[in-house]
């Protein structure tokens, strides 16, 4: 169960554009399209995937005061080898993500999990939590893609579907339709995550004391023994 | 001192695993990559050159224009005669950045069609420019035949795309730069018209 958990925790409790905030430099540009949106969470879980095990197997030899190096460098590696694969192979995509693709490298989904999770966790736990992340981060994106492109151009993964008559309102392709479908699905996410807390008679995630102390990446930084890690009560 | 050596060595390890990584990716991808350039090169070729039988990507020649500069001549021949020529132009005032495209000339410098290849436009607005409805209105125009080469807002024949008109007049006016540039060296391009390679 806890394989799953660490899965599906990308997804909504610690989603990395909703949840995080993480990574928006991307997720604002790129999410012209729902096509866009798909192509470049498949090219970040890859590289978070490949990045989370590398930096995982590699825990106990990198010194501490080297690792955000080390971890920089076995992550530039990966976009690196996703940028030249998808040149080559998939060309037109490459095209339209250009500059967002060398850019994954300081994508801070992917240093972050580098730094909170894989470089204390098990192998296998930091591939679950890597899939995990970038399925999380690719749904997100196609969702905000999905919404901005039927709206902003009338048509969903280039299928038109309000016909020609449809006058596609512009706004939302260009740069303040991203933060606007953001802001507003956010929004949504944390009403909805309310409502599902009052039912299961839980704290909702977002009222919980919110500061560096109980933020997951510091405690899981910190290692606090059981009884001084702070209270989320 | 000690704690400094064993952090370099790992570092340095790190690095070196990562560039034996690359250089081997690279050297399996550099092919791929090439040919999907030329590919996307020269499907532009293909779709704006008047009809042709032969093979344009291997009867290519190189036309110097003032400045220094030179651009890359496509031929496409017909039962070994040349019937018109590709080639890339650039317009360097778009919205942002240079816009790159490929026209298509026939032997009477009546333009045969016009395919963008690279640009920087806002997408949804002047990224339309590669639209079909757009390109498509510059087919069978020429100098003679075509007046003014701007866009309809300046007095021209040429519709503009709706708050891109920018991007449209780059077109437009690189277009004409690109149909006198082949009027000036019309002689060479035609020049080994009987020549079949």
């Amino acid at each position: 169960m806890k394989a799953w958990d660490e899965f599906i925790k990308g997804f909504w409790s610690e989603n990395p554009i909703f949840r995080l905030v993480l990574g928006l430099c991307p997720t604002l540009a790129v999410t012209t399209s729902a096509e866009n949106g798909l192509a470049m969470g498949f090219a970040s879980t890859f590289v978070l995937v490949c990045s989370n095990t590398v930096i995982s197997s590699m825990r106990r030899f990198v010194p501490k005061k080297v690792r955000i190096p080390a971890y920089i460098v076995a992550i530039a590696t990966f976009v690196t080898i996703v940028d030249l694969v998808m040149n080559g192979y998939f060309h037109a995509l490459h095209k339209s993500l250009g500059l967002f693709i060398p850019l994954i490298v300081v994508n801070c989904i992917i240093l972050g999990r580098a730094e909170a999770f894989a470089s204390k966790n098990p192998v296998w736990v930091a591939i679950i939590d890597g899939f995990g992340m970038g399925f999380g981060f690719t749904v997100s994106l196609i969702v905000i893609g999905a919404i901005r492109e039927v709206i902003g151009n009338g048509t969903i993964f280039n299928v038109s579907i309000f016909g020609d008559g449809y006058l596609p309102l512009l706004l939302m392709i260009l740069p303040p339709g991203a933060f606007i479908v953001l802001g507003v699905l956010l929004g949504l996410m944390n009403k909805v995550e309310i409502a599902m807390a009052e039912r299961s008679g839980r704290q909702p995630i977002i009222r919980r004391e919110h500061d560096c102390a109980s933020c997951t990446i510091h405690t899981k930084w910190f290692d606090f023994s059981e009884k001084e890690k702070p209270t989320v009560e | 001192m000690k704690e400094i050596i064993r952090l370099c060595f790992v570092l340095t390890l790190i690095t070196a695993v990562s560039a034996g990584v690359l250089a081997y990716v690279n050297q399996q991808t550099a092919e791929p990559i090439a040919r999907a350039l030329l590919e996307e090169k020269m499907s532009a070729v293909r779709s704006v050159l008047p009809p042709y039988d032969n093979e344009p990507d291997k009867d290519m020649i190189t036309i110097m224009i003032e400045g220094g500069d030179s651009i890359e001549v496509y031929r496409g021949r017909k039962d070994g005669t040349v019937t018109g020529a590709a080639f890339a132009i650039v317009a360097s005032d778009g919205y942002s950045g240079d816009i790159e495209f490929m026209i298509g000339v026939d032997g009477e410098g009546v333009m045969q069609g016009l395919m963008v290849l690279k640009h920087l436009e806002t997408p949804g607005l002047g990224a339309k420019i590669e639209s079909e409805d757009f390109r498509g209105q510059y087919s069978g125009k020429s100098l003679e035949n075509t007046e003014l080469w701007e866009v309809t807002r300046d007095g021209g024949t040429f519709i503009p795309i709706t708050g891109a008109t920018i991007s449209s007049r780059a077109i437009t006016k690189t277009s004409a730069k690109g149909l006198k540039l082949f009027r000036e060296h019309k002689a060479e391009i035609f020049e080994e018209g009987e020549v079949q390679e």
